[in-house]
């Protein structure tokens, strides 16, 4: 993934990439609010990269479909994975998730399984090298602009559903389990249950990001999805804040507009990410969008709102 | 025959991986702390070293103590960054309140913090020298020892046996000396050991620098017997490190020994049957086996239990 | 010997200690009494460094401690013997004790020391190579005791030490305290427990919601009306509430 950023496409490339990146950057979100910190999301987003792509070439089912199928693949997969990992304490359970998600990585840098393509040469997985060409798009001729406008899509429908999770009872029982889990266990949430719902839409958010970006790509390699992938996932979350899921969509924002901004510092962007994630984190614990600015923020709208119409009920 | 030569070639690994765990589990058991910038620091050490020895042309003697030092100073600069608040003594007896900031938040910032600074560290490393292969000062021989079927390299079993003197050593100064019950009163009870008279923040900055001293010498031990080191070394002393200490437990001195044995005969054999892969592979998931059956269930975020031998 | 002025110390903004003045004489025992939530642990920890005050200042033998590290003030000889008896549990017994006299150097005053120690706590002799997180509530009690002698304190600072333990214990605790005051030792004691604490000490303070509001001797104490009601109440109670 440090590759595939650096060499961005200008222009509409450089977006889709983004919105990849706040997808995987979602996923660790959910799972930081619920109180553990994967270390692992990459590796739903490799196993929803070779999923989609064998759909659509080996399969040739219809991308949707697959993204579909890859996503529900990647929740299963991840709820699989999370059952017996989350009874550990959250540091195993955060070194665990990583030694998982290099499992994972490894297997399929030794997969190989090649079959011949529509156009005669042989597609599939291919170990180190990954699975190349995907060509979905341009063999239905799907516009990149197309394609960017889907995704921006999908990425905003994501981000409502979460939000409008978090407002009923399930949403604010995974926050008090993300907040104090004795507390939470003591009113009687189902902790564990709760903790392996949110990792599954965690690992389905990963998976779908992982189908679109090997589809966009062309091609998807484990060395795509290397631990890097998932710390900065991480970090995003953590940098952007977490008490709202445009937290980590800021985190991606500034760190891809960091590798912009730095075009003439090539080289240095993890450098400086690192720096403000580390600095950051020392004087704000939570984030940029953090709790109190977020509460600060809404008393402030709704105040501004109450003075709009007391002052427009005043004039009538 | 293949079988005793494959176990034989993973034992003379047990020095090497249990000194490269040392300084994890040091650092954890000192701080509770797990540093995940633990690998970017012993390669920025590894990488300083190189240079000295490629472009100033320094011989052995002068790179190796260099690299340590270097470690040691970018271990300053993490405990500085990401881990200047573990001095518990004031937030146990300040009312702090738990709903805003999460029960376990102040680890989860310490550990994000970490790999904050890996990232830094190890693209600061590949900035400085951007090629895949560096040398490191080589003192490796090609001589082989033959113990009747069984081959046995000399230079492996020297570095083996003083690395697992150096760790053995350790463990017991920690234990025996005056300095080393300072160090471990104020990470067993720091509210506890600033009533004593100890100075915490110094113990624990000093000790911490220490134990990021040590996976210089680490770093060294593998990497002289090298010739050569590469971006990829950060993430592998920190995949070492994590499974050779957690596998006995962090903050287990002593376990340290049985589990870098254990983790090198299996690695030995995993090589042997699947490849590279399967070399990294089995340190992955030996890692992951010992972490589910040590799960205590408890809700804590760490597990119970500081330094100890 | 200790004088305490005008002290303010507050956590954010919930204000612990208002104004507190109170001072303690060497070789006295004095003690400090409250309900709980008054202060006083707040006013030890100050004492000991690990607070630092918003106000006011506190002056040891005619030198300031405001400012000082909890270390520099174990140099200057006052030593804390904490609430809920803070021991090192993962350490021996006999590494409990070496801790406390880390400030010191001298190797052999260090080592008779610790052999007085158990001389003076027969129980921690017998446990001297177990693990401090294993001993029981009373036994922690003595050994926090011991580890706070061992940097030989000019003054003595005890936080509640009667809390949670049985009266046996607690008896000999205070014998203990006793021991101490006739063998020189200052002690600024805090307690809840009255009847105890009227045996030992010479002067008595009174911290109510972080202010003193009763400065005097134990007789005096006796006397009070107000103090009789809330804390020696007991005989007096009964025959009021049967009468009414």
């Amino acid at each position: 993934m440090r590759d595939a950023l650096c060499a961005s496409e200008p222009g509409i490339g450089l977006a889709i990439q983004m919105i990849v990146l706040c997808l995987v950057a979602l996923s660790a979100w959910l799972v930081l609010r619920v109180g553990r910190i994967s270390l692992g999301q990459q590796a739903y987003f490799g196993i929803g990269g070779y999923c989609t792509a064998l759909l659509t070439t080996v399969g040739q089912w219809p991308l949707d479909i697959a993204l579909l199928a890859a996503t529900l693949g990647g929740a299963i997969a991840a709820a699989l994975m999370s059952w017996p990992l989350l009874r550990l304490p959250g540091l195993h359970y955060a070194v665990a998730s990583l030694a998982v998600a290099e499992l994972f990585r490894l297997s399929l840098s030794g997969w190989q399984y090649q079959v011949p393509g529509p156009s005669g040469t042989p597609v599939g997985p291919d170990g180190v090298h990954g699975f190349r060409d995907i060509r979905w798009l341009f063999d239905h001729q799907i516009s990149q602009f197309d394609y960017l406008m889907w995704a921006s899509a999908v990425l905003i429908a994501v981000v409502l559903a979460l939000v409008a999770l978090s407002r009923t009872r399930l949403g604010l029982a995974m926050k008090m389990v993300g907040h104090d889990e004795t507390l939470a266990a003591s009113q009687g949430l189902p902790v564990h249950r709760l903790r392996l719902l949110a990792t599954a839409l965690a690992g389905a958010v990963a998976a779908f990001a992982g189908g679109l970006y090997a589809h966009q790509l062309t091609y998807i390699e484990p060395a795509l999805f290397d631990p890097m992938l998932g710390i900065h996932a991480v970090g995003y979350s953590m940098l952007g804040g977490l008490a709202t899921p445009l937290g980590p969509l800021l985190g991606a924002a500034l760190d891809l507009g960091l590798l912009e901004a730095t075009r003439w510092f090539e080289g240095w962007r993890m450098v400086l990410f690192g720096t403000l994630v580390a600095v950051f984190l020392r004087w704000r614990p939570r984030g940029l969008l953090d709790e109190t600015l977020v509460c600060r923020l809404r008393s402030a709208w709704q105040s501004r709102h109450h003075t709009v119409s007391t002052a427009m009920a005043d004039q009538s | 025959m293949d079988f005793l030569q494959r176990t034989l070639d993973g034992l003379l690994e047990a020095g090497p991986y249990a000194l490269v765990g040392l300084g994890l589990t040091l650092g954890f058991g000192l701080l509770h702390r797990v540093n995940l910038a633990y690998g970017a620091s012993a390669m920025l050490g590894a990488y300083a070293g190189s240079w000295l020895h490629v472009r100033l042309d320094w011989p052995v003697w002068a790179v190796l103590p260099c690299v340590v030092l270097a470690t040691a100073l970018a271990g300053l600069y993490v405990q500085w960054l990401c881990f200047p608040d573990t001095d518990r003594a004031t937030g146990s007896v300040q009312r702090a309140s738990s709903v805003v900031s999460g029960a376990d938040s102040r680890e989860v910032v310490a550990l994000a913090s970490s790999f904050a600074v890996w990232m830094q560290l190890e693209q600061l490393c590949v900035n400085l020298l951007p090629r895949h292969l560096n040398p490191f000062p080589d003192i490796a021989s090609t001589h082989e020892w033959s113990l009747g079927p069984l081959g046995l390299r000399p230079d492996r079993l020297v570095m083996c046996i003083a690395a697992a003197g150096l760790v053995m050593w350790v463990a017991r100064w920690i234990h025996t000396n005056r300095t080393g019950l300072a160090l471990r009163a104020a990470a067993d009870h720091p509210l506890a050991a600033h009533l004593s008279g100890l100075r915490v923040p110094q113990l624990q900055r000093w000790g911490f620098v220490l134990a990021s001293g040590l996976s210089g010498v680490a770093a060294c031990a593998v990497l002289a017997l090298e010739g050569q080191v590469t971006p990829m070394f950060g993430m592998w002393m920190l995949m070492k490190g994590l499974a050779a200490a957690m596998i006995g437990g962090l903050g287990n001195l002593r376990g340290l020994l049985w589990s870098a044995a254990l983790l090198g005969v299996a690695e030995a054999h995993a090589q042997a049957l699947f490849g590279p892969l399967g070399r990294d592979a089995a340190t992955w998931g030996l890692l992951l086996l010992a972490l589910l059956l040590r799960s205590a269930r408890k809700t804590s975020w760490a597990p119970a239990g500081g330094l100890h031998a | 010997m200790l004088e305490i002025r005008e002290l303010a110390c507050a956590y954010g903004k919930i204000e612990a200690l208002r104004n507190v003045s109170l001072s303690a004489k060497a070789g006295e025992v004095t003690c400090l009494l409250g309900p709980n939530g008054a202060g006083k642990t707040t006013l030890m920890m100050t004492l000991a460094g690990i607070l630092q005050p918003t106000h006011g200042s506190i002056t040891f033998e005619g030198e300031s401690l405001l400012g000082l590290s909890p270390a520099q003030i174990v140099d200057r000889g006052l030593a804390l013997v904490p609430e809920n008896r803070l021991v090192f549990p993962a350490l021996s017994v006999r590494e409990n004790l070496m801790a406390g006299a880390y400030r010191r150097k001298d190797r052999a005053a260090i080592a008779s020391d610790i052999e007085h120690q158990l001389e003076r706590f027969p129980r921690l002799r017998e446990r001297i190579d177990q693990l401090a997180g294993t001993l029981s509530g009373g036994e922690q009690q003595m050994l926090a005791l011991a580890r706070a002698l061992m940097s030989r304190p000019r003054l003595l600072l005890m936080d509640e030490p009667s809390v949670g333990l049985a009266p046996k214990v607690v008896a000999e605790i205070f014998g203990i305290v006793r021991q101490l005051h006739a063998e020189g030792t200052s002690i600024f004691l805090v307690e809840q427990n009255v009847h105890m604490a009227l045996k030992v000490a010479q002067h008595f303070f009174l911290l109510q919601q972080g202010r003193v509001t009763f400065s005097g001797t134990p007789t005096e104490l006796a006397e009070d009306d107000v103090i009789q009601r809330a804390y020696l109440a007991g005989a007096e109670r009964k025959p009021e509430a049967t009468e009414a």
